[in-house]
């Protein structure tokens, strides 16, 4: 891996880590999803699942709301989905014109930012679940607020900002081929 | 990418989020509905409930029938009456008799709730799935299901 990788991946979970704690007072509304999406977006399937397990690594040990390490786990892991699929549509996005057709790339990115929340927060539930021997579906029940929530939060900021960041992220590495995924 | 050109598989996107974030909501007032039924059940409660036969006699009233909170609209009349019903799978009991008068086409026994928003309205669900409330007045009466919009109960 270059040096140039590591860089971009450590800005990107300092970033992830440093919002966490700032939005720590707003349960499930979070930036991270968003950081580690574009990451998997920009940089590749490994920066991306990379980003979102160290963020993970940092946050879910020092988190304020208590460490339980299966529950820690299956975030870590669970958190890399937004990388892993940010990077494979990346790749098909490499070649798309962002300019021509802003309003269907905020819908598609708004309903990719629901759709990973939504398998992040069953994965997450489940394990919880698991964990503290509770019926899955009473889990699901119960935590459907947070998880609305989260997928409605991570709806917004996929959909406002996955194009834009893309599209900065681009222009800022323009030339220089940090495996960015470009025209 | 060829499926943003798609604008069903968008529409499809939409529609799968929007249907998915109503269904957790759906399942957590479900729960939270029959967490609520289980811990008041139990309680007692009064319901009014009165019985038309349809045949020029006065309704008889069963004011302040104790019940029991969880009770449902066939419980509540199996307290004061001899009732004969049909369950239906998936849809619930369907009246058949009430103190020995037999559903006849075209008159069947049709059950009905006061509200003060809108007078009687009509038994929106089965009475065994209907669960009663406190002080609710609530109304069998046998007419004839012809007539459309069907007749409301007698004052």
């Amino acid at each position: 891996m270059k040096t140039s990788h590591l860089a971009i991946i450590s800005s990107l979970v300092a970033l992830c880590v440093a919002t966490n704690y700032a939005l720590v007072g707003v349960p499930n509304v979070k930036v991270m999803d968003f950081i580690v999406f574009v990451g998997g977006f920009c940089f590749g399937i490994t920066a991306g699942a990379l980003v979102g397990i160290l963020s993970w690594t940092v946050y879910g040990v020092l988190n304020p709301y208590g460490f339980v390490p299966q529950i820690w786990l299956a975030t870590m892991f669970s958190e890399s989905i937004y990388g892993v699929v940010g990077g494979l549509l990346g790749k098909n996005f490499a070649s798309t014109d962002f300019h021509d057709q802003r309003v269907r790339l905020i819908i598609f990115f708004a309903a990719t930012g629901f759709i990973l929340t939504m398998v992040y927060d069953v994965i997450t539930n489940i394990v919880y679940a698991w964990t503290l021997n509770i019926p899955v579906i009473t889990t699901m029940a119960v935590g459907a607020p947070f998880t609305v929530l989260h997928e409605i939060s991570n709806t917004q900021i996929f959909g406002i900002g996955s194009a834009m960041m893309v599209t900065a992220i681009r222009k800022i590495f323009q030339g220089e081929r940090f495996g960015i995924s470009s025209k | 990418m060829a499926f943003l050109q798609n604008k069903w598989a968008l529409a499809a996107l939409v529609i799968f989020c929007w249907a998915s974030a109503t269904s957790f909501t759906a399942g957590y007032y479900y729960y939270h509905y029959n967490d609520l039924l289980a811990k008041v059940s139990g309680i007692t409660i009064h319901v009014n409930l009165g019985i038309n036969y349809g045949d020029n006699t006065p309704t008889q009233w069963f004011n302040g029938t104790e019940a029991k909170m969880g009770m449902t609209l066939l419980n509540v009349t199996m307290l004061v009456a001899n009732v004969n019903y049909t369950p239906y799978a998936g849809l619930g009991a369907f009246l058949e008799s009430i103190n020995n008068k037999n559903n006849s086409y075209p008159h069947y026994w049709m059950w009905w709730m006061w509200t003060s928003w809108g007078g009687w309205i009509e038994g929106p669900i089965a009475c065994d799935k209907y669960v009663v409330g406190d002080g609710e007045t609530l109304f069998w009466y046998y007419e004839d299901t012809s007539i459309s919009p069907l007749p409301k109960p007698p004052p």
